[in-house]
């Protein structure tokens, strides 16, 4: 049984999700527990399961079985309640590309409920915040690829959610903007943002994550601080070695 | 290389399965309900049987002989009853303007008298070249004032071919009885009585008019209230018609917006935040029913406004603007409706806007936008019932034509916004399996 006094950031018990028609699930009794004020690193092979997971604990995705709790409240029985708390930085540019930046912001805004007179305000915070308040007005899809992913990440952080999901944040952009997001990133959780973040770039993951869990077959086969997990490792200089240790170096589909 | 090419977009086609239905299907379904719908049309001026009221108030045998002459057209089917009871002329008039029936023939009291009468006098006038005083039966005509004009040349033709027949039965039938008769006459004037036998015959000549002179006249009435005087025109026909076909292809970006959300990440984003299904789709349905309603007041005002300069008769658009207003309302309704549902339903843009497109085709012609509904065959007569454009061009027609006021056009209001409801039920019941992953 999990408890909620205890208040983690997020829990999960047995979660299993078999969608309909797969041969195997996409997460296979999954137990998980994340500490409230961490960067915490969900890295695994295609098709371990990460956007499984972070899709069911952002409410997108119902369990098959087994309970999900975020910030102590249960996913599918209290879902609007955990949405109104969270943030989500999807792999996809999730933005209206025939509006500008501005009028995307806005837009989300108002479907965050951020209440009308603070919307301006904090509008051009983010904006500010991602290096995009000289060309708010240019429309997203005049944008280059760095640009469209800080817009991105400016949207997730509008209602500033006590938790931030970030599903491969900084795939194909340059070392700029990437480098600009980490840094972003880490002020965030500076400021008391909980973020849970899945990457395939192994530096990154180990520069920026307290705690990362290794997610294979929909199931978590390693967990902890990712220097506190390399030492422990025979043969593994970094968390390149580990993972290729932990998953194999056979190709995954 | 070029074989390659081929190959891979055969590939790529058999993988969509939604693609390939809107490629085959379709078209298939629009070749299929068109060529249906147009049948009778294009067989009414031949032998396609038309279904007419027939009220037959003669007292003598010549109207029932008139009914026999107007069914052996093979034209005409006639019907003498409606609810198990004889038709009488006002409630023809009353069944033929609320649109159950095309047209009604009336036959009046003193037919076979007055088409008698004519008869003889018609022959007598030939024999004698006089211009008789020949006042002809009279046949009423009331026409449904829907219908359109080609439609009702092909009626009124029929008509005719009937009406030909009994007016050669009856000179004939005159002929036989006066010709020994004037050719006694013309025998002993010239001759004398007795020596009629000696002498070479003149007979009598037939003047030419004899053969065209008119026994029945058919005499066309409108089918309105006195009161009303609107006349019914293209204008009143197509503006409405092609409004409603106009709106309903908003279906297309309408559907085009749901499914580049999905594509986009933009509704998986959405989805994260506190935002009901409901309150989603709801804000695309009054953004786009203020765009419908922009598009019906401007095409209306087109019909109203511009038409008219270009030669056409004005559009009048009857005296109840608040049945106009929620017809207007209830017909965008169910357009947007129906773009929500196959907004969430099909996969791609393509789909949405080849599905979207030939459906609403596929619907309008049902609706008789294209063909009107009493043209069709029996059997697309009782499929057009279920088109959302028939409803909405049965409520415009109905305020336009037969001066229709709310109450009268609400069944067809109901209709349109129970289509609406259904549809959106039915694209909520899709967005909620979409949120549960299934």
């Amino acid at each position: 049984m999990m408890h909620a006094a205890d208040n983690p950031l997020l829990e999960t018990e047995g979660l299993t999700k078999v969608y309909s028609g797969a041969t195997r699930p996409a997460l296979d009794g999954l137990d998980l527990r994340v500490e409230t004020g961490s960067i915490f690193g969900l890295l695994g092979p295609n098709g371990a399961g990460k956007t499984t997971l972070i899709s069911l604990l952002c409410t997108l995705l119902r369990p098959t079985s087994g309970q999900v709790r975020v910030l102590g409240r249960d996913v599918v029985k209290q879902a609007n309640e955990v949405r109104r708390r969270i943030g989500l930085v999807p792999q996809d540019i999730a933005l209206y590309p025939s509006l500008t930046a501005r009028e995307n912001l806005r837009y989300f805004a108002r479907a965050l409920r951020i209440p009308r007179s603070r919307i301006e305000a904090r509008v051009r915070e983010c904006l500010d915040l991602v290096g995009l308040l000289d060309c708010d007005n240019q429309r997203i899809s005049t944008y280059s690829g760095g640009m469209k992913r800080r817009a991105n990440l400016a949207v997730g952080i509008l209602h500033e959610p006590e938790i931030l999901f970030l599903d491969e944040p900084t795939v194909g952009i340059d070392a700029q903007s990437r480098n600009l997001i980490l840094e972003r990133l880490a002020e965030l959780n500076q400021s008391g943002m909980s973020l849970l973040y899945t990457t395939h770039y192994m530096e990154e993951a180990q520069q920026l994550c307290d705690e990362i869990a290794v997610i294979d077959a929909g199931r978590v086969i390693a967990q902890g601080s990712p220097t506190g997990l390399i030492k422990g490792a025979a043969d593994c200089e970094n968390l390149e070695d580990l993972f290729l240790s932990l998953t194999g170096k056979q190709l995954r589909d | 290389m070029l074989l390659a090419h081929v190959k891979k977009e055969l590939l790529l086609l058999s993988r969509d399965r939604g693609g390939l239905l809107v490629l085959f299907v379709m078209p298939m379904m629009l070749v299929l309900v068109l060529s249906l719908i147009q049948d009778n049309l294009f067989r009414a001026s031949g032998e396609t049987a038309t279904r007419a009221l027939f009220v037959n108030q003669d007292k003598g045998p010549w109207g029932e002989e008139l009914a026999q002459q107007l069914e052996a057209t093979g034209a005409l089917e006639l019907v003498t009853k409606s609810a198990d009871k004889k038709v009488d002329q006002s409630t023809a008039r009353q069944l033929v303007f609320r649109g159950d029936f095309q047209f009604a023939i009336i036959v009046p009291e003193n037919f076979s008298t007055r088409v008698g009468l004519a008869a003889e006098r018609s022959v007598k006038a030939a024999f004698h070249e006089q211009q008789d005083m020949i006042v002809p039966g009279q046949l009423k005509i009331f026409f449904d004032p829907t219908l359109r004009g080609v439609y009702r040349t092909a009626v009124t033709n029929a008509l005719a071919r009937g009406v030909t027949g009994l007016e050669i039965a009856r000179k004939s039938a005159a002929l036989g009885r006066q010709l020994p008769i004037e050719l006694k006459h013309s025998l002993e004037k010239q001759f004398g009585p007795d020596e009629v036998n000696s002498v070479q015959l003149e007979l009598p000549q037939l003047s030419g008019d004899w053969a065209r002179q008119t026994l029945i006249e058919l005499h066309e009435e409108s089918s309105y209230p006195a009161k009303y005087t609107t006349l019914p025109t293209s204008v009143q026909q197509n503006v409405p018609a092609w409004t409603l076909f106009g709106m309903f292809f908003i279906v297309i970006p309408l559907a085009g917006t749901l499914i580049r959300e999905r594509q986009e990440g933009t509704m998986t984003r959405l989805m994260t935040m506190p935002v009901s299904n409901g309150s989603l789709l709801l804000g695309k349905i009054l953004a786009y029913l203020l765009i419908c309603l922009i598009q019906a007041v401007l095409m209306l005002m087109v019909g109203k406004f511009i038409l008219p300069l270009l030669g056409t008769p004005v559009l009048e658009i009857g005296s109840a603007p608040l049945a106009l207003f929620f017809v207007a309302v209830s017909a965008a309704l169910a357009a947007c409706g129906y773009g929500i549902l196959v907004g969430v339903v099909v996969r791609s843009y393509e789909q949405a806007s080849t599905f979207g497109a030939v459906s609403v085709v596929i619907a309008a012609a049902l609706g008789g936008v294209m063909v009107p509904v009493y043209v069709m065959p029996r059997a697309m007569q009782d499929l057009s019932v279920i088109s959302p454009l028939g409803w909405g061009l049965d409520a415009f027609l109905e305020i336009f034509i037969r001066d229709g006021d709310l109450v009268s056009v609400m069944p067809r209001i109901a209709a349109l916004g129970g289509f609406f409801i259904l549809c959106l039920f039915c694209a909520l019941l899709v967005s909620r399996r979409w949120r549960r992953g299934v």
